[in-house]
């Protein structure tokens, strides 16, 4: 489904992303992990045009995105949640979705009927049912949680049927309870989308408990990836967290 | 506010927008309704003085109005919207005066020149960022008014255009006929409102609120940024020319005040004075504006003070417009929630 | 269109020697009411559409002091510090109030306020043209440069401006208050985080801006006429001249307004209608290609 070749990117001296080469199956779910600085978000970018790699490919079904755009990484089915949500604060809920399904059905221009378009409704229904937002659907984007906020903006990357979704830290700034709803969500849309889900994740309990696969960067390099059992298992893994993570520790 | 606020309803942040339900038909039969009430208005009220009132207002309206797609909806703050606004009006004025043809020929072609000209300024400017965008349509603006002024052959320079402006009558309208004049600049501004409004509530329309509130998010959802900013400053021009039109038929003439840059500071106190929120709002700040602008001329001398306080008033005391109150005042008394009928 | 002036001009040399000095004096009264646009703006973040109202009332305060006390030294003294004051009382009660607000909200406020200093002006002086008068100690015969004629006050004026630009610039750059300056620009949070008063340093930046459009005005009483709208064309100009320089930079207000003050002394030969034009077509040619101008650097 998505396979990174080589993908290599440099700031100056700094090798922000180092040669890396990933598989990650249709219909996978995998965490990215690594110490801060390990050039996570980098590769995020990477993948969905925000940065021009300096070498290496980013094949989505066999055709490469290196070097397009972010609209048109979008439209080839690249979808991605962020870190700080970026939504539309002065819309609500609803008129997120329905304006983002119109834009999508490349109807964003239309300008002799009113919005919203009735064949808008039930994509827009559909991601906001998925994400729990359709109670919430008459609430000013600005208004909301911030939790909820950052379910709209899943939804948001959601509603336009991606073929994978990258979510960068989707549980950022919540609290530990917070936090496992919103797992749990992430892992229900994947179960029920069937789509290839990777995300970036700091709260080690969470992902040795949801992912079925781990990719863990280092200094811009992939360290292992594997099971959660392998990489808990992984010495080189243990000698990076040592002493910054107590939780590899823990796990073992 | 906490999450556990958030749950339970708290208060709209910012100021809650009232979009009109997407029903094409309510508006139909309010602009009906709205230009039937107008164009009475002569019977009941046989004061010159009030039709002079309205026909003004019709001209700034729309021109606020059409400023308001660029500012409110879109985020696009131009200082220079007024350069169209003067367009319109020596347009209109040059074709009636140096070719025969009649008023409708010359109101379209009015139009398409604006057209041309509003797509090749917005081209250029539209791609740059927000305060630079600014100036230069400042810059564009002056550059017309600059060269309005000094093509005296053509344009009468600072005279303006002289001689007035011939009105051959038309589908057996006459607009040397005050009352004619009259009804079809209410015409126009009913036609105009109603057309700006279906932009505004067209899928286009909230293309442009979601460039307003994330440019980049917009893109990522595959909006063509550059394109649908290029679109509305043009569409914007149009109904800012259709205002220079009225204009020009009202005074019978054209003035270099019609492109200088005070017509765009106008054009954005008034939308600060009815409030950038609702769609209406610039129409009444246009009929605020022009009441302080006749009731202070006539009581003093001095009206750069009376004027440049009530702006302070709004700017650093209320920081709203008129209509961003009643929509607020109106929104706390349904709900008090962060809800949208 | 005179074409065949401007050529005639550039000719001779005695022609050309009057208008670059022309072009000069007024490069250097647009450099010295620019800077202090570009300063504010640089700082503070801010455009100061009512900057020309500074320049305006140190003309005002310049002529009331020479008819009062007929020193011209004074007259200078009370036109710069005198806008110095108006510039800290008028940033400190109403701008500072305007300043997390998006720049439609801060244009309003200037646009006010010209109104209504222009308005007080016309109270207080009368709105019909006055003069100064050129100061007896200046009234000498004017000098002859390659035929030219350069008035001596000429070079007064662009001694006193060179003067200014110079101290300004060492000034930043050197002196630790300079330094507070600019790292206010860059980042107001951590200034003021220091224990510094930001504040003050806002004030003091307004005062500074003022004083020099006010010191221009000054220096420009003898030899212009003043009314009320005076501070406007002064305005537009120096806007020009700070956008082509570049916002936030003092040496692109130099460039800049000795570029606008050529363009508009030999411009009004070739095109003494279009004069402003070139000045604006200019300003749309540089914004087009270099949207930060010439000198100016991105602005977060």
């Amino acid at each position: 489904m998505l396979e990174i070749r080589s993908l290599s990117k440099a700031f100056g001296g700094v090798k922000a992303t180092d040669n890396v080469t990933l598989d990650f199956a249709d219909g996978s779910l995998t965490a990215v992990i690594g110490p801060n600085g390990a050039g996570k978000s980098t590769f995020f970018n990477l993948i969905t045009g925000a940065l021009r790699p300096d070498s290496g490919q980013i094949l989505l079904n066999g055709v490469d995105m290196a070097g397009r755009s972010p609209p048109e990484i979008v439209r080839y089915g690249i979808g991605r949640a962020f870190q700080v949500a970026s939504i539309f604060p002065s819309l609500t809920v609803e008129e997120t979705m329905l304006a983002a399904v119109c834009a999508d059905q490349r109807r964003a221009s239309v300008l002799h009927r009113r919005f919203p378009l009735a064949e808008t409704r039930d994509r827009a229904e559909h991601a906001m049912e998925l994400l729990g937002l359709a109670v919430k659907r008459n609430r000013i984007a600005a208004t909301l949680s911030h939790g909820d906020q950052k379910l709209l903006d899943i939804a948001l990357a959601l509603v336009l049927d991606p073929k994978v979704l990258l979510l960068d830290e989707p549980t950022a700034g919540m609290g530990t309870e917070e936090r496992w709803r919103m797992i749990d969500k992430v892992r229900e849309l994947w179960e029920k989308q069937k789509i290839t889900v990777v995300f970036i994740e700091h709260d080690m309990d969470i992902v040795f408990k949801i992912a079925p696969e781990i990719v863990v960067l280092c200094y811009g390099r992939i360290l292992a990836t594997g099971t959660p059992d392998a990489i808990r298992r992984n010495e080189a893994v243990i000698e990076a967290y040592l002493g910054t993570e107590h939780h590899a520790g823990a796990a073992i | 506010m906490t999450e556990l606020q958030a749950e339970q309803g708290a208060p709209a942040l910012d100021v809650p927008r009232t979009e009109a339900k997407p029903r094409r038909n309510r508006d139909v039969v309010i602009a009906l309704a709205v230009f039937v009430v107008l164009a009475l208005l002569p019977m009941v009220f046989s004061s010159k003085l009030l039709l002079d009132f309205v026909i003004r207002c019709a001209a700034y309206g729309l021109f606020a109005t059409s400023l308001n797609l660029l500012v409110g909806y879109t985020g696009l703050t131009s200082f220079g919207h007024g350069m169209f606004f003067g367009l319109g009006a020596y347009g209109f004025g040059l074709m009636m005066q140096k070719t025969g043809v009649p008023i409708p020929v010359a109101f379209v072609a009015t139009l398409a020149i604006t057209f041309v000209v509003a797509l090749v300024i917005g081209a250029i400017c539209v791609r740059l960022k927000e305060i630079y965008f600014a100036f230069v349509t400042l810059a564009f603006q002056m550059l017309i008014h600059s060269t309005i002024l000094s093509w005296v052959s053509l344009t009468g320079g600072d005279q303006g255009l002289r001689g007035g402006i011939p009105r051959p009558p038309f589908w057996g309208i006459d607009l040397s006929n005050h009352l004619h004049l009259y009804v079809a600049s209410c015409a126009l501004l009913v036609i105009g409102l109603f057309l700006m409004h279906q932009i505004a509530q067209s899928p286009f329309g909230y293309t442009l609120r979601m460039i307003r509130d994330n440019a980049t998010r917009a893109s990522f959802i595959g909006i063509d940024v550059w394109r649908a900013k290029l679109t509305i400053f043009v569409l914007a021009a149009l109904f800012a020319s259709t205002g220079g039109v009225i204009m020009a038929l009202f005074v019978s003439g054209a003035y270099p005040e019609f492109a200088y840059w005070t017509i765009s500071g106008e054009g954005i106190f008034i939308n600060m004075l009815g409030g950038v929120t609702t769609f209406l709002g610039p129409m009444v700040g246009t009929v605020l504006l022009l009441i302080l602008n006749d009731t202070v001329t006539r009581l003093t001398e001095y009206h750069g003070i009376v004027l440049g306080i009530v702006i302070l008033f709004f700017a650093i005391g209320l920081r709203k417009g008129l209509m961003d109150f009643v929509v607020e005042w109106y929104a706390r008394r349904r709900a008090g929630t962060g809800e949208r009928s | 269109m005179d074409l065949d002036a401007l050529t005639g001009c550039l000719a001779s040399s005695a022609c050309l020697v009057t208008q670059t000095t022309s072009g000069f004096i007024i490069g250097m009264l647009l450099f010295l009411v620019a800077v202090g646009l570009t300063l504010i703006f640089g700082v503070l973040k801010v455009v100061n559409f009512s900057h020309g109202a500074f320049y305006m009332f140190g003309a005002y305060f310049a002529m009331t002091a020479y008819q009062l006390t007929g020193s011209f030294a004074l007259a200078m003294l009370c036109g710069a510090t005198g806008t110095a004051l108006l510039g800290l009382i008028f940033e400190r009660v109403f701008m500072s109030r305007v300043y997390g607000s998006d720049v439609l909200m801060q244009l309003l406020v200037c646009y006010a306020f010209v109104l209504i200093f222009d308005d007080v002006v016309r109270m207080i002086w009368g709105p019909e043209f006055k003069s100064m008068g050129m100061p007896a100690a200046f009234q000498v015969a004017p000098l002859f440069i390659a035929g030219g004629v350069v008035p001596p006050y000429y070079l007064l004026l662009i001694g006193v401006a060179l003067a200014a630009a110079v101290i300004l610039g060492l000034g930043l750059a050197r002196t630790r208050l300079g330094k507070v300056i600019r790292a206010a620009a860059h980042n107001p949070g951590m200034v003021s985080a220091l224990g510094i008063n930001t504040g003050l340093i806002y004030g003091g930046v307004f005062a500074l801006g003022g004083m020099l459009a006010g010191l221009a005005g000054a220096l420009a009483a003898p030899v212009r006429s003043l009314t009320p709208g005076m501070g406007f064309s002064v305005l537009i100009e120096s806007f020009i001249v700070t956008v082509i320089g570049g916002m936030g930079s003092i040496l692109g207000a130099l460039i800049g307004a000795l570029l606008i003050g050529m363009i508009r002394s030999f411009g009004s030969l070739g095109f003494p209608l279009f004069t402003e034009g070139l000045m604006y077509l200019f300003m749309v040619i540089v914004l087009v290609s270099r949207p930060t101008g010439l000198f100016g650097k991105e602005v977060a």
